[in-house]
């Protein structure tokens, strides 16, 4: 131990990066870094506590017993979400990796398509189907139920969120040395046993990361309360109606300050339980023999839960697709093409945009985030922990706060840039920057020092070592980063609802117009667009750059 | 393939930076914030007439506000088109528009536009109940023609109105009855109403479209209903007959506009005979020139009790108002 920490010292001395082009890289990765993420979040706070150019706290004085009930709300739901997600996603995981059960690829291709979930349209699916006129509760079942509340709150979240929490958790699961539960089972303890003792608490890294993502996410989701929670009221909706409704930002900035307390307190256990883990590598290890399966009462509630899942899944998104064709939807299902036809070329112009958008974010953003990984990583700038914790920031923070951050911080002159694509695909990139900068810390740290260090005792050029032997490596954070941005930059609303202007249009704008509009049909048509592009370029690139590696994709 | 990867990354950094100067390049064009049906197809017409491009964003009115405020005179937009009045009066008092006074204004009645000429109507809005005829049939409920009917128990939880802190239309509602019927009676009014109504929806869209998909039988809405009768969903259009709310949608320009000549000259267009004629077949209602007839199918309006409502009023009391309707309504 001691020997390779002096041996990364070592490397550490000869590693500098020394050349004036490498320094030039690293200011701008890291004044970037300041710039976009530390300048707006600290320009919401400021404007909470000056009002009219006065230092006042007055929007912090009653803030907590005035917003007691919003925020226990809020703490509420996010509990149960992520209980049911985490749950959710562990099943569904052990189906995959635990079981010789049929139809993987069919729970696997679920996973994939229903990582891409346009907004709006999946809460409005869900109203159609069990709603108080739902196809399922009134048409089937004869019944007419209320589904708005805390319960379509808490079940539209943790299915949603259910997708990631699975991915990780298989993720992690995998990577576990099959040897450990062999040994478990050798020394006789039973299957589940093996289970509860040995691979669950090893799985226990993407236990975690999934919980912090479920509930962090469902804490600063606005989007679904406002559809179907009814009277039930959240903070992240009294947040962004404060700015909508009152015109009243020091308000909404102190709520959004407010909701950051329950989200640090969940980031900061999971800082204490877990620092790098492998859950992001991307990587399957499928030629891992299972070491064995689970049978019995477990094994019943797995099968329940994973197809009542991919059930759930493919009634919403067959609604979906199913609305662009039908002639009204939601109540007459008959097949027809107007929706299509209203599809013109200026239409379309808004989905090439946010391809073009969605695209740069992607490369860019997996660029930014895989340098300051390797930074961070190797701990080549001063104040990696410093540099950790702004760059996980934009995760933590709802995505209205960061929204809001960007119109203050970059309103007026000198950093004019509201009004622009720019700004746009800039708030993307940065938003998304946790995910890529963990994907590639996940893999540098599978990525043994001494392998760079040896590459340099036989002579490779700082620039050739990180050519051949990182490059190559960080393909599948690449990946993962590039998938991961590419996505939601197609799917968002919620950061960047405050930043669009008249000619930076993006698809799911257009989408939410024709909705709102009345126009349902030519939304859900929109929403399948969105849908099946993005399937087609996440599975084209990672064909594109899988294609000569070597690398196991699972 | 490694050459492509690298080459791959300098074509989407060189598009980042090309993106950051195409903007500052893509001017004149005229910016819209819109709230109004039919747009690509206004805008097309509009653009035959004079050549003008329009880029045009939707927000309701209450969003437009929040965002020119925090923009503090230095507007992305151009134009403002539709929405409720009482954002445009609120916006006329922060200094935020500018004055013009488009040249077919003479022909709009002045309870239409603004006296000081910073904003003109260019239709009238009323507020209808959105009623969902087959389940009302099911379960053998009249249709509702009054404010009164909806107090009827059988709408218990079928109502829907939404947040008059966030909806124009909802908080044209609430100073219509309350200037209608007075202070005193309006709020008991309210209160018996509120008894009704199950929660009230945060976007303006929502009453509609849940009495369009039957989640409730009564949506408090501006007459959208021709739009979703026409997509086929079981619903209909009431104009209240003991008094309808309305207000007239206006256009106005934003103070610091880069490009005032073309803003002038869509101010002028939609105000023209020509272009109110179009507006009316785009989007169904009833426009503000006296001259130019209502749309057929909006007859009705002719005949429509409208309440008397004075807006520079509803726009001056409106934060106290709000405040007032939380305090005793809110859930």
């Amino acid at each position: 131990m001691a020997g390779k920490t002096r041996q990364i010292k070592n490397l550490k001395k000869s590693f500098e990066i020394a050349s004036l082009p490498g320094q030039i890289i690293v200011l701008i990765i890291i004044s970037s870094v300041l710039f976009f993420i530390l300048w707006p979040v600290v320009s919401v706070l400021v404007k909470s506590i000056i009002i009219d150019g006065k230092i006042d706290f007055s929007c912090y004085a009653d803030l907590f017993t005035r917003n007691r009930g919003l925020l226990a709300n809020s703490i509420f739901v996010a509990c149960l979400s992520t209980i049911l997600s985490v749950f959710f996603g562990t099943c569904i995981a052990l189906y995959l990796t635990h079981t010789n059960h049929f139809g993987k690829k069919i729970v696997f291709g679920t996973l994939l398509v229903t990582m891409i979930s346009p907004p709006f349209v999946s809460s409005l699916s869900y109203i159609m189907l069990f709603g108080k006129r739902g196809l399922i509760t009134h048409n089937l079942l004869g019944l007419s139920l209320n589904p708005y509340g805390w319960q379509g709150i808490v079940i539209m979240q943790s299915v949603g969120y259910t997708t990631l929490c699975s991915l990780i958790i298989a993720g992690v699961i995998r990577g576990i040395d099959r040897n450990l539960e062999q040994a478990s089972l050798d020394l006789g303890a039973g299957k589940i046993e093996t289970l509860i003792k040995v691979t669950l608490p090893l799985a226990k890294p993407g236990l975690i990361v999934a919980a912090l993502i479920a509930c962090v996410k469902s804490l600063s989701d606005f989007g679904t309360p406002i559809i179907i929670g009814g009277g039930f009221n959240v903070l992240a909706t009294e947040s962004y109606l404060n700015v909508i409704g009152l015109y009243n930002l020091p308000m909404a900035a102190s709520m959004s300050v407010l909701l950051l307390i329950p989200a640090l307190l969940a980031f900061i256990y999971y800082r204490r339980q877990i620092r790098f883990s492998n859950f992001f590598s991307g990587r399957m290890n499928t030629n891992g023999i299972m070491a064995f399966r689970i049978t019995g009462f477990i094994d019943l509630v797995i099968i329940l839960v994973t197809w009542s899942f991919v059930l759930f899944e493919i009634l919403k998104y067959s609604t979906i697709f199913w609305g662009a064709f039908a002639k009204t939807w939601g109540f007459n299902y008959a097949f027809t093409l107007k929706h299509i036809k209203t599809i013109n070329f200026e239409k379309l112009g808004s989905i090439i945009r946010s391809l073009e958008y969605a695209f740069i974010a992607g490369m860019v953003g997996t660029i930014i985030g895989l340098i300051l990984s390797y930074l961070i990583g190797r701990k080549k700038i001063w104040g990696c922990e410093f540099f950790d914790f702004i760059s996980t920031l934009p995760f933590m923070i709802p995505g209205t706060f960061f929204g809001i951050g960007y119109i203050i911080a970059f309103h007026d002159e000198p950093f004019a840039l509201t009004g622009t694509g720019f700004i746009i695909v800039v708030n993307c990139i940065f938003r998304q920057l946790p995910i890529s900068t963990k994907a590639g810390l996940a893999v540098l740290t599978q990525i043994d020092p001494e392998l760079e260090f040896s590459a340099q005792d036989l002579g490779a050029g700082r620039l050739s070592r990180i050519k051949d032997i990182i490059f190559p490596m960080m393909k599948p954070a690449f990946l993962v980063s590039f998938i991961n941005t590419f996505t939601t930059t197609m799917t968002t609303i919620g950061a960047i609802i405050f930043l669009i202007s008249p000619s930076s249009k993006v698809a799911t704008v257009v989408m939410f117009d024709a909705i709102q509009n009345g126009n349902v049909g030519q939304g859900a048509v929109f929403a399948n667009i969105i849908i099946i592009v993005v399937v087609f370029v996440n599975i084209g690139f990672s064909k594109l750059l899988l294609r000569h590696h070597g690398i196991r994709t699972g | 393939m490694r050459l492509k990867s690298v080459s791959l990354c300098f074509v989407s950094i060189a598009m980042f930076l090309l993106l950051s100067a195409g903007q500052a390049l893509s001017n004149g064009n005229l910016m819209m914030f819109a709230a109004y049906g039919g747009k690509d197809e206004i805008f097309r017409e509009f653009k035959k007439d004079t050549g003008i491009t329009v880029e045009y964003l939707s927000m309701s009115s209450g969003e437009v506000l929040s965002r020119v405020r925090a923009e503090k005179g230095k507007p992305i937009g151009d134009v403002w088109f539709g929405g409720g009045v009482d954002s445009f009066i609120a916006a006329k008092a922060d200094g935020l528009l500018e004055h013009y006074v488009p040249k077919g204004a003479q022909a709009i009645p002045t309870q239409f536009r603004d006296k000081d000429g910073y904003w003109t109507g260019v239709s009238l809005v009323t507020v209808s109940f959105i009623v969902n005829k087959e389940v009302c049939k099911e379960k053998g409920v009249e249709i509702p023609q009054t404010w009164q009917d909806l107090l009827n128990p059988a709408f218990k939880g079928e109502i829907l109105m939404s947040n008059p802190s966030i909806s124009g239309t909802a908080y044209t509602i609430l100073t219509g009855i309350l200037q209608t019927m007075g202070v005193e009676k309006g709020w008991e009014y309210l209160d018996k109403l509120n008894a009704q109504i199950p929660y009230y929806a945060k976007r303006g869209s929502e009453p509609p479209k849940k009495a369009a998909l039957g989640e409730v039988m009564v949506g408090l809405s501006p007459g959208t209903y021709e739009e979703l009768a026409k997509e086929g969903y079981p619903v209909t259009g009431v104009l209240p007959k003991d008094g309808t709310p309305w207000w007239p949608a206006p256009a106005a320009i934003f103070k610091g506009t880069k490009n005032l000549k073309e803003a002038k000259a869509f101010m002028d267009w939609c105000t023209s005979k020509k272009g109110q004629e179009i507006l009316k077949k785009y989007c169904v209602r009833v426009p503000t020139r006296s001259d130019v007839n209502p749309p057929e199918i909006l007859s009705a309006v002719k005949e429509a009790n409208l309440m008397t409502i004075d807006f520079e009023k509803a726009g001056k009391e409106r934060d106290a108002l709000v405040k007032k309707w939380q305090e005793r309504h809110a859930k």
